[in-house]
């Protein structure tokens, strides 16, 4: 995608690109588990959407635990589902 | 017997000895059931990321357990009824009983946040 915004000059384009390949192959001992959100955090964009495979560069057996461990810690209030709400 | 583990969210004004007793409670409905308690882990109260019955913070507790599936519907029949427990989750453990270590409170969202401010940024 050629498409730049001309008002952000410095921005990092290369958001979650940074690491090519596959985390969690790279690093078996990595977790993936409702509970480390700390490891989750990193698949979830500020909006607390899921980040795409193209972007996180997940492998498609990883992305889907990733994505089904997001989901489950959304579901006990540990992830946001979106982060429209304001919590106290 | 399968491995299960049950995560659930007691109310945060619940503290003290309320607070035991809603704990003790619930191991008793497991082990009255002839479950085996294999960790309850208290991981203190924490941030909800969204409000769930109007409380922005909650008390988290996990239980894993030993239990034949009988014993779920039983123990989350119980947790509806229980107004101290404002949310709860039970998932099967596939690969069994694992030790893992504890979470702790957020810490996370330092190089998160700094450089993704615009999240259709390509």
């Amino acid at each position: 995608m050629s498409y730049q915004k001309p008002s952000r000059p410095a921005t990092p384009r290369r958001r979650f690109t940074r690491r090519k390949g596959c985390r969690f192959c790279g690093d078996k001992a990595l977790k993936i588990e409702y509970k480390e959100i700390r490891t989750l955090r990193y698949f979830i964009s500020e909006r607390g959407k899921i980040v795409p495979r193209r972007i996180s560069g997940n492998c498609a057996i990883h992305q889907r635990r990733v994505t089904e461990a997001i989901k489950l810690a959304r579901n006990i209030a540990l992830l946001p589902f979106t982060a429209g709400q304001s919590v106290d | 017997m399968r491995a299960y583990e049950t995560i659930y969210i007691v109310h945060p004004e619940v503290v003290g000895d309320g607070y035991n007793a809603v704990i003790d409670k619930f191991k008793g409905i497991l082990t009255d059931q002839q479950a085996n308690i294999l960790k309850v882990d208290e991981w203190g109260t924490r941030k909800l990321a969204y409000t769930v019955k109007k409380q922005g913070r909650g008390t988290y507790v996990l239980m894993a357990y030993e239990a034949n599936p009988t014993v779920i519907a039983e123990l989350e029949r119980r947790m509806r009824i229980d107004e101290n427990i404002i949310k709860f989750q039970t998932i099967l453990l596939e690969n069994g009983y694992e030790d893992t270590s504890l979470p702790t409170e957020d810490q996370e969202s330092s190089d998160d946040s700094e450089d993704s401010d615009d999240e259709n940024a390509e």
